[in-house]
């Protein structure tokens, strides 16, 4: 019942702003309450969750029996942490587009809502066709939120969107109905394994042009710095996390077979892209363009840790998903919130924004520390997990990773500075306002979640797989080559 | 004794969001006292923790681990939420919080009048909670969030003056060159998890003697690269003068009695896995070794009075370095201690001049101080003959004790060590007399006249309380800053007394109980040493006294070694050089010639080949979103009456 209510709540108050004519400010109310009860909705479901207990708030209904079809949802503790991870990040953003008072309120919010109810579907998908199903209902709104109310190079940006991942749906797609047909059924649970590489390659294609996952990047820092900032905070720090779930519930436990053999390829990629992404983002000319190479980094750095094949390496990246959702949500909205004042995000043009504006200053220093993952973080915590899970496969990926540490220092350090402290001399004279209570109200939640984290990170890392070592489709996990305690030192 | 160490840990952390919570509802005043009451809140638990350990017997009873709950835990690799409380812990505290302290009550004096007391209050705290989990973490992983949060605390305030460009680029420097030894450390933990499957103290080390050598020289050398990040050792080692930049009372804090000394702690601490990397351990001693030497000769020609004291604390900890890479831990942690007190004196001394002369700290610029600032010399004076290492002084234990474990070391290798330390000591006496006499000798500039005039009335900082005032009758300092001086000031001089050679090793003992020392001087080589050394210090001070006082002698003249030393030995050209302009040109040419023309680019073509699809999203634009919103919504109802249709 909470599964399919979190799936409902949104799409229905996503139809009732498309149909009925309310104005601005009560279409405006009526999208933050909705979001906010799907928030609610979500907490109560995490404290009646038990952790220790596999496939929960599940529920099942024939849809074509004869081919195996089911409307079949529920929560594994990774999948609940991510479905947490997108109703708290998509209320963020729906107040900011509040807050910025987007054109065609109904429309706008309405998608909006629509994309939050998508999301936490296609987390909460057992069955194949329903995940596909909800695959393709989030890229839709996406599309008309980057192609419409996006920045002046929107086309360009959405053409390269759609393309991208126009193709991966379609490989997907294939990839589903041979698979689906293969065991008879969709249902994710019933399925077995395959080894056959042409299925598993059309997947895993997919997921790593929806990561984005290094040479598959390409359509991102047109996305990213075109989408209105709310949007692209959606779309880095939500809609991202799609693949990781893909990865995890679908290609891991599914395709062992090629999994085993395409492993090192996928890690080098990964490798690869967390240094380049991180060796990129030190030199953009913008606040978006070092958030959104940042991002490529840390996607990267999460599919390592998918496919590190050990405990580490998968409940860090589960936990590094959700603080790498949060920390790059809540940077979008800050770099929304300074475009805003100053018209630009060029560090060329800004400088200087600390002096006076103590509240800014804080909110930046703070959200900085977690994107370059100060030690102590949570952030750092996801991160280190990672690099220490992947470091048995080879002491090269490790090295890449430390190598990344002190990148993404020099280039967040970079922006903090450049918006901060450097002040050109051509940059625009603007009002001193300091943020308000309500920009503070979108980004505080965010970053607050975040130092609850670093307070306790265990609660995502030790609250994913670690209870459910049984659990058949995470056996891939717990059987790989690396386990930790060999050597049995007991002891905290 | 756990419930005290708790509250140490904790309150300066609650001090440190109780005034950013409190903002603008704070009074700039309230926000120093709360500041300094936290931290000497924290200084109250560690004295009562240090007493309930005295009144226990056993070394086993005395280290106490506390693990409230997980921190970080994944399959079967657990982290605790832990802190150890045990001798060397406990010696930390009582520095980091007393010394932490008495600086933060020096800032409210200092700082007075500053924009954004505040914020600089509220970075204190959260500095002095940072130094507290790394000395009180109670296993590897919180011992690294501790070190990383120290660095955090030390960028912000390295660039707390951050409309001055240079404040800021100091603050990224020294932020990044510890991402460096993070990182390093990191990867060292990478590799003993692999190995042990843990990273608490007590497993890892007693799996340490197990592992193979490659293994734990390679988590050894791990360690050591954070250990000479954070003390800014060679090759990590040029962020430390360029730290400079924060306020003074941060120099005192941060960049001498305490953060940078966290490499030595580091050593102590995981000495079990040191041990068994003899080769990480004498590469240890030997950087330390050069970086004395070289930091020595840095000083000679440095004109700001804070970097000639920031490459002493550089040269101080190369001591420190030589004692723990030789194993002697207690007598590494006692330089540690008698330094933490001598070089914050001397920081907060320097603090009071630059106070007192509105902002100056080119040392060409004094000069005549001495008639004055009588108090201040007298401090200053306390300070230097300290750090020279004279009898009675806190330096002279301490150093000695050092030198001596070179000489008992023993081997070709020991005997380099001992030479190396033997040099450093005489340039000690050179540069520390040099700025001694620069500033308070010789005749007064015309600078220091006018502000020696201004003392009796406007002082140049507008808002002066009432006492401050009536305190700067007197020409030097306000009562706030004037009692912690006044305090390290007798600290620095009596503070040696924790340990005579041959005679008194209480502080020794105390040490032990956690590491052992590898090696410990005799008795007689402990005196030799010490009549060399303090015989050797008194001749650097005397040439210091020949050149800068009397005229006597005239400066060497060698100007290609001038300019090497004035140029920092060019470590900032060779990184710049060999580091930073190659790795931007990658980062450039990826940008300009990969990632637009192929990765982005191959897409543009066939989005330009598709003009279609760009005329469709063209068309999207043109107010016809209803439409659109409509199609998706009628698509999906025919969509989904298929579906029920079908079945």
């Amino acid at each position: 019942m909470l599964t399919t209510a979190l799936i409902v709540v949104p799409f229905a108050a996503a139809l009732f702003l498309w149909l009925f004519p309310l104005p601005r400010e009560y279409a405006s109310a009526f999208a933050i309450l909705a979001s906010l009860v799907e928030v609610g909705l979500w907490i109560g479901g995490a404290i009646r969750f038990d952790f220790s207990g596999g496939l929960q708030f599940s529920a099942r209904h024939n849809w074509f029996s004869d081919l195996g079809v089911s409307y079949h949802v529920g929560f594994y503790g990774f999948s609940l942490w991510l479905a947490g991870l997108t109703v708290v990040v998509c209320a963020c953003s729906i107040g900011y587009g509040v807050w910025a008072g987007r054109e065609h309120p109904r429309a706008y919010f309405g998608l909006m809502l629509f994309l939050t109810g998508s999301v936490v579907g296609v987390f909460a998908s057992q069955d194949l066709l329903l995940f596909y199903a909800f695959f393709e209902a989030m890229l839709i709104p996406l599309y008309v939120l980057v192609g419409v109310w996006g920045g002046p190079n929107r086309v360009r940006a959405t053409v390269m969107f759609v393309i991208y991942t126009m193709v991966g749906s379609l490989l997907m797609l294939a990839s589903i109905v041979a698979f689906g047909i293969s065991q008879h059924t969709f249902s994710l649970v019933d399925s077995g394994t395959s080894g056959n590489n042409w299925i598993f390659l059309g997947f895993a294609l997919a997921f790593a042009v929806k990561a984005p996952l290094f040479p598959f990047h390409g359509w991102i820092r047109q996305a990213y710095t075109e989408a209105s900032p709310e949007v692209a905070a959606v779309l880095s720090g939500v809609v991202s996390k799609a693949a990781v779930f893909g990865f995890i519930m679908i290609v891991l436990p599914h395709f062992p077979g090629p999994v085993h053999d395409f492993r090192t390829t996928i890690l080098v990629l990964a490798a690869i892209g967390l240094a380049y992404g991180s060796v990129l983002a030190f030199r953009q000319p913008d606040i978006r363009g070092v958030i959104a190479y940042s991002s490529l980094g840390q996607m990267s750095l999460i599919i390592l840790g998918v496919f590190a094949s050990s405990s580490l390496g998968i409940d860090g990246a589960v936990l590094q998903s959700v603080t790498h959702g949060l920390v790059s949500a809540a940077m979008f909205l800050l770099a929304g919130m300074v475009e805003r004042q100053w018209g630009t995000g060029e560090f060329a043009r800004l400088g200087g924004a600390a002096k006076g504006r103590p509240v800014l200053t804080t909110m930046l220093l703070v959200a900085g520390m977690f994107t370059l993952a100060v030690p102590g973080s949570a952030n750092f915590a996801g991160e280190f997990l990672i690099l220490a899970g992947v470091f048995p496969l080879g002491w090269g990926y490790a090295a890449v990773g430390a190598v990344a540490m002190v990148l993404a220092a020099m280039y967040t350090l970079r922006v903090l500075s450049a918006v901060l402290h450097d002040r050109k001399s051509d940059a625009p004279d603007v009002s001193s306002a300091d943020l308000r209570f309500g920009q503070l109200a979108l980004v505080v939640p965010l970053v607050a979640c975040l130092l609850a984290l670093s307070v306790w990170p265990n609660a995502v890392s030790g609250h994913s797989f670690s209870r459910t070592p049984n659990l058949a489709i995470f056996q891939y996990v717990h059987a790989g080559p690396f386990q930790t305690g060999q050597v049995h030192m007991a002891g905290k | 004794m756990i419930a005290a160490a708790w509250l140490c840990l904790l309150a300066p952390l609650a001090g440190a969001l109780a005034i950013t919570f409190g903002g603008q509802r704070l009074s700039r005043r309230a926000a120093g006292w709360l500041s300094t009451a936290s931290v000497f809140v924290a200084f109250g638990g560690a004295v009562v923790a240090f007493f309930a350990m005295v009144g226990r017997d056993t070394a086993a009873q005395r280290s106490e681990l506390s693990t409230p709950f997980t921190w970080l835990s994944a399959g079967t690799f657990h982290v605790g939420m832990s802190i150890l409380v045990d001798p060397v812990s406990i010696v930390m505290m009582l520095v980091v919080s007393g010394v932490g302290g008495l600086i933060v009550l020096y800032s409210i004096g200092y700082m007075e009048g500053e924009d954004e007391e505040r914020r600089y209050f509220a970075y204190m705290a959260f500095f002095v909670f940072a130094m507290l989990l790394l000395v009180e973490g109670g296993n590897l992983l919180l011992l690294l969030a501790g070190w990383g949060l120290v660095g955090l605390a030390s960028y912000l305030l390295i660039g707390f003056y951050h409309q001055r460009p240079e404040a800021v680029a100091a603050a990224k420097k020294a932020f990044i060159m510890n991402a460096i030894g993070d990182a390093t450390m990191a990867l060292g933990f990478f590799l003993l998890i692999a190995k042990t499957g843990t990273l608490s103290y007590g497993a890892s080390f007693a799996a340490a003697p197990h592992l193979s050598s490659t293994t734990v020289n390679l988590v050894a050398l791990g360690l050591l690269g954070g250990a000479v990040a954070k003390s800014a050792q060679l090759p990590l080692q040029t962020w430390l003068p360029d730290a400079m930049e924060g306020p003074t009372p941060v120099s005192a804090l941060i960049h001498a009695a305490t953060m940078v000394t966290a490499g030595v702690y580091l050593i102590v601490r995981t000495h079990p896995i040191f041990e068994q990397a003899h080769h990480v351990e004498d590469l240890a001693a030997g950087l330390g070794a050069a970086t004395l030497v070289i930091a020595g000769l840095i000083a000679l020609v440095q004109n700001d009075i804070k970097r000639v004291i920031a490459y002493s604390t550089m040269s101080q900890i190369g001591y420190m370095f030589l004692g723990a890479g030789l194993g002697a831990y207690a007598n590494a942690m006692f330089h540690l201690v008698t330094h933490a007190f001598f070089k914050a004196l001397l920081f907060l001394a320097a603090g009071v001049i630059i106070h007192h002369l509105a902002g100056e700290q080119d040392i060409r610029q004094m000069g005549g101080l001495k008639k004055f600032m009588p108090k201040t010399w007298l401090v200053f004076l306390v300070g230097s003959l300290s750090l020279v290492g004279v009898p009675p002084f806190s330096g002279f234990w301490s150093k000695d004790a050092i030198v001596a474990t070179a000489l008992a070391r023993g081997g070709i290798y020991g005997w380099i060590l001992f030479v190396a330390a033997l040099f450093g000591a005489l340039l000690t006496g050179i540069y520390t007399f040099r700025l001694f006499f620069r500033v308070f000798y010789g005749e007064p500039s015309a600078l220091v006249l006018e502000h020696a005039g201004a003392a009796h009335g406007d002082h140049g900082h507008g808002t002066e309380s009432a006492t401050g005032h009536s305190e700067h009758a007197h020409g030097e300092a306000p009562q706030t800053m004037a009692l912690p001086v006044a305090i390290l000031a007798v600290l620095s001089t009596v503070g040696g007394l924790l340990q005579v050679a041959g005679a008194w090793h209480p502080f020794g003992r105390w040490i032990a109980q956690t590491g052992a020392p590898l090696v410990e001087p005799t008795t007689s080589q402990d005196w030799i040493v010490s009549v060399i050394t303090v015989a050797i210090g008194l001749t650097g001070s005397w040439v210091a006294w020949a050149i800068y006082r009397t005229g006597r002698l005239a400066v060497p003249s060698a100007p290609g070694l001038q300019r090497l030393f004035e140029h920092k030995f060019y470590f900032d050209e060779l990184y710049d050089a060999v580091v930073s302009r190659p790795a931007q040109l990658v980062a450039s040419r990826l940008r300009t010639d990969f990632e637009g023309p192929y990765v982005e680019g191959s897409l543009v073509e066939i989005g330009h080949a598709g003009g279609d699809a760009g005329g469709l999203v063209a068309r999207l634009q043109t107010g016809r979103l209803r439409v659109y919103a409509f199609a998706i919504a009628a698509s999906l109802v025919v969509l989904g009456i298929v579906f029920l249709a079908v079945r």
